[in-house]
Order: structure tokens, then sequence, then C-alpha cells
């Protein structure tokens, strides 16, 4: 996708504008050329490099959602997960060596949204080696970062030792993490695979990504290794490539034109060969084919169902648009429900039934302690629900509801993230990493310090 | 006078500093039996001495091979904060039957565990704990829960432990409504009685994947073809399966009930699993190459040397059959982590070359952790790294073994940054 809003000006221009300076007269120049130096490295530092007065650069603000085109978009190898705080370490494809770029810490936003396998997901879902797709933001409040706060024109950085541009964007905070075949579906695009190398059920294939409803000129072949690992999806078989091997649909040894078979891959990073030198440095592996639609569709599900349960037991989240508050701690309470969830979950969501609410933290943590949210919760009734016309930004659901309760609670405040529990849904206790106890600040607003510095 | 009172002071501050010292280094160590069991560089611990105990896997730092587990105690399971291990680097991971990587493994899973405490507590990489913590009452999460046996030998899902064992699950009623459920089952040997078993009963919902040749079903699958009822109660008389087991958090009050994320439903099915985790790791020993300790070192002249190492156990039998006696060689020091310690060079840019004199299986019973396999190799450039004792990857010129650049994380950089070879435990949250 296009990052549309314009790139704010290089540090090397904000250097060439001092250099202008330095027509000034020899006695103001030794007088004002430190003080500009001085108040520039200030400003540099107080705006964390956010130099560019006349085109502020964008961050994502409570309460709204921001337009997935403002965001900039990248992809690399999940490394690392800290599922209970909602981030983890991409290794993000820059330009130079794959294997020397270091893990970059991301942050989900709060209505972030995680794909796999095309349906709904948590980081916790995601092996650890996938290769994501990534649409992020900078931090919308950098003091509270759960990452590293970079200058905002990092991604234009050169970090040398061959690892190129691009590899640490300071846009960490992410609107959409989705795996290949989500980022297919969505985008509408499938991989047609041209040609198989093969020998010791070990090889390469020859793909290109295109749209799936013709192909649209832009796409250009890669080549993927796979191995006797890798997974094949038929229908509801799960078979290896030892099987195609036998069923002559790929040879044992040697190479056979694919004529273009349409498929979904999974994909993620293995070291490929080479030595310093010469070699592959950024080839991507494909750990899984899905042959079919009903392959794919039967994976979907699978994860569709998994989320369905995770969601309906740490409830479903939203923030607070408004709060009308009234007599005795009653208030009626506007919020929209996040998005990216399976439609059978909103749809839980009924004008009268009973609900709870709760705060909770940007990083969807139960914030009330060992007592579980049902026990914690306002109660009270869904008053109605309306569904948005029109255009849905991303990370929101477009479903609001008004709820009324006899027991308004600090958490619940506008622009604040809340959980919502309709009464079909189980009440659970959650497991000790997912909640807050003794208001530690390190609880609620972790710090980056548990990411290592290369 | 003043100088006596300095002496007292002096004294003092020794005494409590050798108090202190004593206390830090013993962390409350003596027992009735005598002096705790900690493993000792140079020797593979007995699996008996182990301590035994499972949990939820609930966070993994693979590059340090350490994690966290949610420890089953005899309280609350859900207050249970996860309790961090670290791996011994002879340790082994199984996962689906077949060796394994901590990267390979789901966050959820249950896992059976057999660690030991510290073999050096001061550069443990996660938190040293009183010896005797496992008799600890952690409040409303009972005792149990936090044991100083954090260094783990054997790490193990389900069906791992279970074909280790002997043993299957058998299924005796299922209860179903709405493609959820649960199942009663117990676990016991394959053959003959066990009379140790005893009925568990555990939930399945309709992501549970259910495995039968080369099918992955589900459970509405099952109700399709009338083996299980849409709705209600079925008797499943004992039918024998594998079962990979999670945990959810439970409704109705109920703290500790584990969750079924699998079902194997034949030989074919848990076979097939294993083959592709098998081939999983077979590809990442073959590009990190296979961990070894040195048991010694001959020095010859002008740096050249033989060294006898003894391979580590639990990988593919496909893998060990590449060291022969006549083949090339490679060798690299490497962290108790397996880290590679020789930065941004890669293994064989800083390898120690030559090669494998010869090759010897231990006869009798092989330690879990070691393969039983010793190689002694012959080398013109011996190197710090590789010293009795030390942990090494080594690298046969024989079978497929690509040369491949690690990713940044699985090497320590130019060793300045004493964190990179020790993690500390600081990673690891405070609850």
């Amino acid at each position: 996708m296009r990052v549309l809003r314009k790139a704010p000006r290089s540090v090397s221009e904000e250097f060439d504008a001092e250099g202008a300076c330095l027509s000034l007269t020899p006695r103001v120049s030794r007088v004002l050329l430190p003080l500009a130096a001085f108040c520039l490295r200030l400003s540099l530092f107080l705006f964390g490099t956010s130099f560019n007065f006349a085109d502020e650069p964008f961050r994502p603000e409570p309460g709204k959602f921001p337009s997935l085109e403002k965001a900039h978009s990248y992809r690399g190898e999940l490394v690392f997960v800290d599922h209970a705080n909602r981030r983890g370490s991409i290794r993000v494809q820059g330009d130079g060596k794959f294997y020397r770029n270091d893990p970059h810490p991301f942050a989900m936003l709060p209505y972030g949204i995680v794909r796999y396998h095309g349906a709904p997901a948590e980081l916790r879902d995601l092996p650890l080696g996938t290769v994501m797709h990534v649409r992020a933001f900078l931090p919308p409040d950098p003091k509270l970062s759960a990452v590293p706060v970079l200058p905002v024109n990092n991604k234009e950085k050169d970090v040398g030792h061959y690892r190129g541009t691009g590899i640490f964007p300071a846009e960490n905070h992410v609107l959409l993490l989705e795996d290949e075949p989500s980022y297919c579906l969505r985008e509408g695009l499938v991989w047609k695979l041209l040609e198989v190398r093969i020998r010791n059920n070990v090889g390469k294939i020859i793909a290109s990504r295109e749209p799936k409803a013709g192909g649209d000129g832009n796409s250009t072949a890669e080549e993927l290794t796979f191995d006797a690992a890798t997974r094949i999806w038929r229908g509801r078989e799960r078979i290896r490539v030892a099987d195609l091997v036998t069923e002559e649909a790929w040879p044992a040894s040697g190479k056979k034109d694919l004529g273009g078979q349409v498929v979904l891959l999974g994909i993620t990073w293995k070291p490929a060969p080479g030595d310093g030198l010469s070699g592959a440095f950024t080839q991507f592996h494909i750990s899984d084919i899905w042959l079919d639609d009903d392959a794919i569709q039967d994976a979907a599900h699978f994860q569709t169902e998994t989320h369905k349960t995770f969601t309906r037991s740490r409830w479903m989240p939203a923030s607070v648009d408004a709060v009308k508050y009234e007599t005795f701690g009653r208030a009626t309470v506007t919020a929209t429900l996040f998005g990216g969830m399976d439609d059978s979950l909103y749809n839980d969501f009924q004008k009268g039934i009973a609900a709870q609410i709760n705060g909770s933290e940007n990083t969807l943590k139960h914030a009330a302690g060992h007592y579980g949210p049902s026990h914690m919760a306002s109660s009270g009734k869904i008053l109605d629900v309306t569904k948005a016309a029109g255009e849905i930004p991303l990370g929101s659901s477009g479903i609001r509801i008004r709820f009324e309760t006899d027991l308004i609670i600090e958490g619940i405040r506008p622009g604040r993230v809340v959980r919502i529990r309709p009464e079909s849904w189980p009440k659970m206790q959650i497991p000790r990493e997912e909640y807050l106890f003794n208001n530690s600040p390190e609880d609620r607003f972790p710090t980056p310090d548990i990411f290592p510095k290369y | 006078m003043l100088r006596n009172r300095k002496m007292t002071q002096l004294n003092s501050t020794c005494w409590a500093a050798t108090l202190y010292l004593g206390m830090a280094l013993l962390a409350g160590t003596t027992n009735a039996e005598g002096e705790p069991f900690r493993p000792v560089a140079g020797k593979f611990p007995p699996l008996e001495e182990a301590l035994s105990y499972r949990g939820e896997l609930v966070f993994v730092d693979h590059a340090n091979r350490r994690g966290s587990i949610r420890v089953q105690g005899v309280g609350m399971y859900f207050r249970n904060a996860p309790h961090p291990f670290a791996m011994l680097p002879y340790g082994i991971v199984r996962y689906h039957g077949a060796p394994a990587d901590l990267r390979d493994i789901p966050l959820g899973t249950v896992l059976h565990v057999r660690g030991f405490l510290p073999p050096d507590p001061k550069i443990s990489a996660v938190p040293v704990l009183p010896v005797n913590n496992k008799m600890k009452n952690s409040g409303y999460s009972g005792t149990g829960i936090f044991p100083a046996e954090n260094h783990v030998l054997l790490l193990e899902d389900e069906p791992s432990h279970c074909q280790r064992e002997g043993k299957v699950w058998k299924l005796k009623e299922v209860d179903l409504k709405n493609n959820q459920g649960m199942i009663v089952a117990s676990r016991e040997l394959k053959e003959g009685e066990d009379g140790k078993a005893s009925e568990e009963t555990m939930t399945f919902d309709a992501a549970t994947r259910i495995w039968r040749g080369r099918e992955r079903l589900s459970v509405t699958d099952l109700i399709v073809e009338g083996i299980w009822p849409a709705s209600g109660k079925k008797s499943l008389d004992g039918q024998s399966v594998l079962l990979g087991v999670t945990w959810k958090p439970t409704p109705d009050g109920v703290f500790t009930r584990f969750h079924i994320s699998d079902i194997w439903l034949d030989d074919t099915a848990m076979q097939r699993a294993a083959q592709n985790q098998t081939e999983t790791h077979k590809a990442l020993i073959r590009s990190r190459w296979m961990p070894a300790w040195i048991d010694a070192v001959e020095y010859g002249r002008f740096g050249s040397a033989i060294v006898t190492a003894t391979l580590f156990g639990g990988m593919d039998e496909s893998l060990y059959t590449d060291f022969k006696k006549d083949v090339s060689a490679m060798m690299n020091g490497v962290e108790n982590t397996l880290k590679h310690a020789g930065g941004n060079y890669g293994p064989e840019h800083m390898a120690s070359r030559g090669g494998i004199l010869a090759v010897t299986k231990t006869d009798g019973k092989v330690p879990l952790g070691s393969s039983g396999i010793q190689i002694r190799f012959e080398t013109d450039l011996i190197t710090e790294g590789i010293r009795p004792g030390r942990v090494v990857r080594v690298r046969p010129g024989n079978g497929n073994w690509p040369h491949v650049r690690l990713p940044r994380e699985e090497f320590v950089g130019d060793g300045s940054n004493l964190e990179a070879r020790f993690p500390t435990p600081a990673i690891f949250p405070k609850y």
C-alpha cells in the first residue's frame, strides 16, 4: 500500500539549513550559530526528530481509528512474542542481508488486528518464524510506548553492517499484522506456481504473487525454498512433498513446469546457504501450500473457532466514545466495538440483553487483579446497538452500543479501552499474566527494557 | 580503642558478609537427605534425579533457550504466575513425538518437565530459588508451582510423553453440545493393566483438531459421520488415542481443567505428525550444527590438537549417521545457550577445521542428554572455546549440512556485551 503522507524533511535538509547561516558576519555567527545549532538539536530531541513543523508526522489519537492509508507498510519474520503485553519483534525485510537484521520490536495498538490463516487471531496463535505483513504507525503517545521510540524518519536510515535501509521503522505500533495467506485473501491475490526444482524432497519453487482474477503485469517471479517438512493441504488432507512425488504430481528429482498452478502459500524464513560474500540472503521459505479453496477454508475455520473461544473468555474490546453521568453512580456509556472479529461474536450484542463492562489497559489486560472480570465489572443492559453506514476504518467494527449501568467506574471514561461481555458469554477467571495486580506502573505501562540491545 | 572498634566493625561486617555469602551460595540448600543434587559440567545427570512437573507453556525466548511455564499445583491454576525455566545445554525438547526446538512449540501447550537445580547459580538465566521452593505454599495457588528445579533436561508435550512411557489415552465418554463439550479419559499403559491410571475430564471445542491418517477433521466432521452425537453423551468404550493437551480458562469455578487441542485417532496420523516435526528439526540442526561437549583435548604442536567430544542426544538418527570416520568436519565453541560465539562471521568462517578420526558408540545405558556417540576430531587450529567441559557445535562434511549465516539473535556479537553471553533473569516479570 502506498504511504500517502508526505515524507518529513530529512535530517540532511535540516543541516543544510544550518549551513545556510554561514553567510552571516563572523561575530553574529560566533554568537548565533552555536545558539541556532543548540536550538535545532533541542528541537530534534524534544520532537524525537519530528522536526517538520509544517507537516507534523501522523500519529494515531485516542478515540479515533487511524486510516489504513496513513500506515507504513513492511514485512518480516516474527522472532519474539510477549503475548500478554501484545508486543513482539519482527526481523524486517530491507534491502540488505536479512540474517543480519536485529529483531525489531513492535506493539499492537489496542484496536490492532492480527490475522492468521485468513482468520482473526492473537499473537499467541502465530508460530515463531512466520513472515508477517505489517501496517503500522508512530507511537500514539511516545511516553507510554511499550517498545523503543525511534526518530520518525528511521525507516530512511541506512543502518550499516550490510543491513541496508528500512529495517528499523519508527512506525512500530501495529494496526494490522497478517500472515501471507491472510494478506493474499484480503488483497485478492494468489500465488501462481511456475516451476518446481526438487531433489531428496527438498528444493525450490518459482512463483509469483498475482491478482486472483487475471495477472496485472506487475508481478515478478520469486524463488522460494521448501523442504520435507513443508505441509501441503488438499481439502481436509495434510500431505507432504513425498506424497506429491508418490502421486507423480511432482518429480522425485529435477525440474517441472507447474503451469501457473494457483495456490496460497504460508511463508517463513530460514537462513539460506551462502558464504557471507555470495548467497541468497533474503530467500523466504514455504511452510505451507494450500492447494484448493476447501483447504484454506478449513484452516480458517480452525483459527476462527480458536479466536472465538478466546474472545468470549476475555470479552470484546472496545473504546468508550461518551459517558452520560446520572445520579447515584448510574450512567449510560456509548462504546465502539473493536473490529476484526468473527461476525458471530458481534451478533451476540443485541438490544435489551444484559451485559458487563470493565476498564482495561492499552495492552487489553484486565486491570482489577485476582478477582476475575465478571466479579469486578459494571453490570447493566445494552440499550441499543447501531451499525455505522459507509466505510468502516480498520480497527473498528463500526458497531456502537449504548450500555446502561448503575455502577459507573473509573476505567470507563471517553477514550479509554474497555472489555464487554454480553450475557451469553461464559464467566471465567483469566491467567495471571493477563491481569494487573498491586498496580505496579511497569505492569500497567510495560517498558521496552525486555528487548535486547544488539 | 578506635582501631579495636574498627576491627570489631570489620569483623562484624566480614561475619555478616560471610553469612550472607553462605546463605546465598547454599540458597537454603541442605535437606534431611544431605546436599541437593546439581548437574555438573561434563556429566549428564541421571533422569531419576530430576524433579518432574507439568504445566502450560506461557512464554518463550527461544534464542536463549528459556521460557516460562504455568506449573500445575494443587490450587487455583489461573493464579499461578508463569515460572521461568532454562534448557540445559543438552536439554531435549520433544513435540509430537519428535525432536524439537522451543520455537516449534505453540504457546498454551501443556508440557511435561524434568528439571534440575541450576548447575551454576551465578550464571543462571532464570531466577535462582531456594532449593526447597517446591514445598512452599503459594497461597491459593498451593504448593509446587515454583520449583527451584528450573534447569530442564527433558521438555515434552503430551503425545511425546505418552509414547516415551508406552502410554495412550483411553476415551471413556464424550458429552457434546454445539460442537464443544467434555471428554472423560484416562492415561494408561498401551499394553496391559495400569493400576495408576485415573480418569480425567477435559474440554474440547470446535477448534480441536482430530487427525485420522492424512486427514485433519473437526468435531463437526465426526458428528456428520455419525461417530459422535450432535448433542448429549456417548460411551467411547476406552477407544485408544493420543491427545494434545493445552490449557484455557475454565468456567463454572473449575480451576484446573485441561483442554484437548488435538486427537490422533490412529498410528498413521501420529507418525505423520512426528515425521513433519522430525524434518523441521533436522533442517534446524543441519543449519545450526550438532551440539556436543568436549570430553578431552590432546594438544599437539603449532595449534594442532585432537579433541574428544560427546554429541548431545535426542536428535533424529539420520543426523548421527552423518558422523563417520575419516569425513571432514568443523567445530566451534558455543555458549551454554548454544548460541554461536563468533559474531557476524558465520560458524563456518570461524570454525576449527579438521577430520573425524574415530566415532564410537557407548555400550549400555546412555543417559538422557547424551547420544552416547563420541567422536575424535583432529584440527590444526584449536581455539579458546574448545576446552574440556565446554559446549561446541560440530558440522560433519558428510551429508547435506549447509553453510548458512545465523540470524542476529542466535549469535553473540563481539563478546563485549556480557548480557549476550550470560542472559540475566531480568527479562522475566515479577508478579
